[in-house]
């Protein structure tokens, strides 16, 4: 909601310009990223996972470094062991025997550069979308494609989803986390808009089960990421601390998150 | 009895032991303006020959007691002759002024030195009064007269950029400035998010704004008083004015209900430019309107009773998708009533409420918050003898906070209704304050003002394990919320928590010479609300919370020393003053803090504190037809928030920042010129350090997007922002004996279109996934003309 509300704030400063300036920036030395992300497909075995490690560059810099080298390991209550095994030198590490279930607890360890890192997640489970709604009359300028990804929220739990829409038109993904607190037991939406969407373009809509810690994380992320921040209604913004620790040396935090999430995937062709 | 207590009550002895000690006589009445009865606010009474006087107050009212004998007075007010009079006093005696306004009149009396020297005297410093007149003759963004922009023009004050809303006075957060309209409090002091303030220029009679020093009468927040009058209304003929601007328009009606003795004003303002939009096919609507009125009438020469009221809203559309509306509404009741020549009373009864209200409709809910208050005030004004004067009286105020509401709109809106749970409070203060003229060169001013507040019962209050509703993760180094043990309800009777607070104020002039006096200043305040706000500015959504179990009251402390002194007959005047305030109990969020709908906000905040210090400087040219100041404050302006224990960091790991609205150098002057009767111009120039701002010292990826990373809060600064401003008045008929008056008023603000930076902010491109600096920039340069009338 406060994404709303901040998108509306920023839209009635109608005698505003905005340009890109050049501006002398600091740069902190290199952290470990965590891009630890295991997603459980509905209807998937879910056998095949990949974990990401990079590091932190500067802030316009164009290159993400990869971080190589490390060993990357995720244990289950089951005590089964899960070994990524880097992908050349990519920083993408690679399982194919992981075991995923629904609120199984795992610990990930990374080793690099002689630091341990550790972080502890639960599988969240998550509801499949019902349908999709299109609006080709929507956003707040009236012509904007607008979709609708409706789901039906438990009622006897406190929910928490991560939307992922992804298409051709825009670079990134788009990211959108809610909570059910003014939802609870309905049906409601994961909601997207796109000014160019056009018949037949592809968007593949992700809804993930994620626990109530990453929607806080995430919550701070999107807004130091998006378009919204800024100006008198902009937060103070800070480093946001994930659920991974450095256990050899506390000060050299990781970035980053440790996620485990069951996801319902839908493809929808504009209409 | 503590100390304070003692020693007050001991002063007050001995001075009331004086007091009988002569033969004496006391002369009082009220001051008016000749053409409309209007009560004058601040006019100098003054008697040359015994180098004493007096000055109205906020209802025109003044008394003074002195020695029989026959004396010369004189009275002298900004922008009218000045009169004198030789009265015989011998009897106590009730003598009513009328003054003439001097614009057109040639044999025009300028207002003398003494005037001025008797504001050197006076205790109360850190004050700035701007004349209605002034504030009209400067340029303006848009041609709109804005009384809080005028402000800012001010030493010591400023605010966090354009399009920002309130105002920041020495370091002070835009929620510690408390804001009367004919003494009812106002809520939100913006229109547009802080394009224009709510005050329609004309239908204000008198601006005080309270920087320090501040007098017991008030209290209830922390940084300032900005005190603003209401004109009665002309009770002896129907007149109108107002304007025509290229984003809005005022008319204001006055005129007599029974003549001299009642008289109604009724005052409308409202923008128009959404008018347009439709035309160039924009399905939106962005505008304001506010509407003053007042009755008042004069019972008697000892009873006078006034009834006020303000109503403002913005009003907010885009298309479908939202519905924005808010504003302040306030009702206001007073009675003048003198208890003798001597003792001036007013009672207020008020009413005053800020309501807010959302509809998004592409998420199908309705969104609503606000806050109501019935406010009683009684104070007193005692004009014991020459030299020596009380102010007393009471406060009570209660409160009634509506978190906020949430309702679906539809029937198959997925939300559900939510309602946060409502609070009361009820808040109370008696003050005493004193001005006392000890010898010819020192006058003091204490006084002291005891505060209560009482959180009352509520429905569903959080419970939590050891009171603590705030957990630290030491493995993470975050903050978590704790989740509630359970809820506990209570009686609207039932009292939650209380405070108590003793709020000493102390004064003091010490006269070096006829030109020039030092002053020093204390004083101690208690607020006891608190505007939930994260961000750099209030948004109007910002909901207010009053101080219970979690948050604690704000307490101030300040300290002021200047020196004032007038040179060549008041030609010039040079004020400096040098401040330094600390803050106690500032709330201060955690990182990532969602405030909006939020029903325990005691899970996201801690108490940290506030600093703040600086030098002004106001260098002023009262006389002649070029007429101005210069303005320059050094300041800085900070908080910190450590940990509640060495294990946890706090907020910015426990370390001092800077306020989002800290500016190290802030310069500003502020000219006019009277060419001759048909044109004069003013000009402003600003120049202000950049606001602190945090930029980013990296980046890393994440699920597929750019995050960048930060260090300290506010270590960095948008580069410095400056402007220069002019306008060109134009009476095209001064002349003229006919009723209606016009005048043009043209103005360019920003002239040289410096592209100031209201904000940097840094995203990531979505269309090319490259990371980037952008910069907002609000106002480039804005030529506007307004037309004036008056009827």
């Amino acid at each position: 909601m406060k994404k709303y509300v901040i998108l509306i704030l920023t839209t009635c400063l109608l005698l505003s310009c905005e340009d890109e300036i050049a501006v002398d920036l600091n740069t902190a030395p290199p952290r470990l990223v965590i891009d630890a992300s295991i997603n459980w497909f509905k209807g998937t075995s879910g056998n095949e996972q990949q974990i990401k490690l990079s590091l932190s560059a500067p802030y316009l810099a164009d290159e993400i470094p990869p971080a190589n080298g490390a060993t990357v390991i995720i244990t289950d209550a089951n005590n089964n062991t899960f070994s990524f095994i880097e992908d050349g030198v990519s920083g993408l590490y690679n399982n194919t025997n992981f075991i995923p279930e629904i609120n199984g607890i795992y610990t990930l360890v990374v080793t690099y550069e002689g630091e341990t890192y550790t972080a502890t997640e639960t599988l969240k489970s998550v509801v499949s979308i019902d349908f999709v709604e299109q609006n080709d009359e929507g956003g707040f300028t009236g012509e904007e494609t607008e979709l609708k990804a409706f789901y039906t929220d438990p009622v006897n739990e406190e929910n928490y989803y991560f939307f992922e829409f992804i298409n051709d038109i825009p670079a990134i993904p788009d990211l959108e986390v809610y909570n059910d607190e003014f939802t609870n037991g309905n049906q409601i939406f994961g909601f997207y808009t796109e000014e160019d969407l056009e018949t037949g373009d592809i968007v593949t809509i992700r809804n993930y089960g994620i626990s109530e810690r990453f929607y806080e994380f995430m919550f701070i992320l999107l807004q130091q990421n998006g378009e919204e921040g800024g100006g008198p209604f902009e937060t103070q913004p800070a480093t946001v601390r994930g659920n991974c620790v450095n256990q050899t040396n506390s000060d050299n935090f990781p970035f980053g998150y440790f996620r485990v999430s069951e996801v319902d995937e839908y493809i929808y062709t504009v209409l | 009895m503590n100390r304070i207590q003692k020693g007050l009550f001991f002063c007050l002895l001995i001075t009331l032991n004086l007091t009988f000690s002569q033969e004496k006589f006391t002369l009082s009445g009220i001051v008016t303006d000749s053409e409309s009865n209007e009560t004058l606010i601040g006019v100098t009474i003054l008697f040359p020959e015994l180098q004493t006087g007096t000055a109205t107050n906020e209802y025109g009212f003044y008394s003074i007691t002195l020695s029989e004998g026959t004396y010369k007075v004189q009275l002298s007010y900004l922008g009218y002759q000045t009169t004198s009079q030789t009265i015989e006093l011998n009897s106590g005696k009730t003598l009513n002024f009328q003054l003439r306004e001097s614009s057109e009149s040639l044999d025009e009396v300028v207002i003398t030195k003494d005037v001025e020297k008797l504001n050197i005297r006076k205790p109360q410093m850190s004050l700035n009064s701007l004349s209605i007149k002034t504030i009209k003759q400067m340029p303006v963004v848009l041609g709109e007269v804005d009384i809080i922009k005028s402000i800012t023009l001010l030493p010591g004050v400023t605010n966090a950029g354009e399009g920002s809303s309130g105002f920041n006075v020495r370091g002070g957060a835009a929620d510690q400035n408390l804001i009367l309209l004919d003494e009812a409090t106002i809520f939100n002091s913006s229109h547009l998010f802080g394009f224009f303030s709510v005050f329609n220029p004309d239908a204000i009679k008198d601006i005080k704004l309270y920087k320090g020093g501040i007098p017991a009468k008030y209290g209830g927040r922390i940084s300032s008083v900005l005190d603003i009058y209401q004109k009665e209304g002309n009770s002896k003929e129907f007149h109108m004015n107002g304007g025509i601007g290229i984003v809005a328009s005022r008319l204001l009606l006055e005129g007599p209900i029974e003549k001299n003795r009642g008289s109604f004003l009724l005052g409308g303002r409202s923008s128009y430019a959404h008018l347009f939009l439709p035309l160039f096919d924009i399905d939106s609507k962005a505008y304001f309107y506010d509407l003053n009125t007042k009755l008042s009438y004069r019972i008697n020469t000892n009873n006078s009773i006034y009834l006020s009221g303000y109503f403002g809203r913005d009003v907010f559309q885009i298309a479908d998708s939202f519905e924005n509306e808010y504003g302040n509404a306030v009702l206001n009741f007073r009675w003048n009533h003198l208890f003798s020549d001597k003792l001036f009373s007013n009672l207020s009864l008020i009413y005053s409420d800020y309501d807010y209200d959302l509809k998004l409709n592409f998420v199908e809910f309705d969104w609503t918050s606000g806050i109501r208050n019935f406010n009683l005030k009684y104070d007193f004004k005692h004009y014991i003898k020459d030299g020596f004067k009380l102010e007393y009286g009471i406060n009570s105020i209660y409160y009634k906070f509506n978190p906020g509401e949430i309702e679906p709109t539809t029937e198959s809106s997925g939300i559900n209704t939510f309602k946060l749970i409502d609070k009361y409070a009820f808040e109370n203060a008696v003050y005493i304050d004193a001005e006392h003229q000890i010898t010819d060169k020192l006058a003091l001013g204490y006084g002291v003002r005891f505060s209560s507040f009482l959180r009352l019962g509520q429905d569903e209050l959080n419970v939590y394990t050891n009171d603590n509703p705030l957990l630290f993760n030491e493995d993470l180094q975050i903050y978590e919320k704790a989740d509630p043990i359970g809820t506990e309800s209570f009686k609207r009777s039932d009292v939650i928590e209380s405070f108590f607070n003793i709020e000493p104020r102390f004064s003091l002039a010490y006269q070096l010479n006829n030109e020039s006096s030092l002053k020093a200043s204390y004083n101690r305040m208690t607020q006891y609300l608190h505007l939930l706000s994260n961000t750099s500015s209030p948004t109007p959504l910002d909901v207010w919370t009053p101080s219970g179990r979690y948050a604690k009251p704000q307490l101030l402390d300040q300290f002021a020393v200047g020196y004032f002194k007038t040179i060549n007959d008041n030609d010039y005047s040079l004020e400096v003053e040098a401040f330094y305030k600390t803050i106690q109990n500032r709330i201060d969020y955690i990182d990532g803090a969602d405030l909006i709908a939020n029903n325990a906000i005691e899970q996201i905040i801690l108490n940290g504190r506030a600093r703040a210090y600086g030098l002004e400087l106001l260098f002023r040219k009262n006389e002649g037809d070029f007429k101005g100041w210069i303005a320059y404050t050094l300041s800085k302006s900070e908080q910190q928030t450590e940990g509640r224990t060495p294990l946890e960091t706090g907020i910015n790991k426990g370390k001092w920042y800077n306020t989002p609205f800290d500016k190290t150098h802030d310069v500003s002057v502020t000219t006019s010129y009277e060419l001759n009767e048909k044109w004069s111009f003013g000009s402003n120039f600003l120049f202000q350090t950049g606001l602190p701002t945090t930029f980013p010292n990296g980046q890393y990826q994440f699920n597929g997007i750019s995050i960048p990373s930060f260090d300290s809060r506010n270590t960095s600064r948008l580069p410095a922002y400056h402007r220069l401003d002019i306008s060109a008045t134009y009476n095209p008929k001064p002349d003229s004996t006919k009723r209606w008056k016009g005048q043009w008023v043209f103005s360019i603000y920003n002239i040289y279109n410096r592209r100031n930076a209201a904000s940097i902010t840094f995203r990531e491109n979505r269309m090319t996934a490259r990371n980037e600096a952008i910069r907002t920039a609000i106002f480039g340069i804005v030529p506007s003309v307004s037309y004036n009338f008056k009827f």
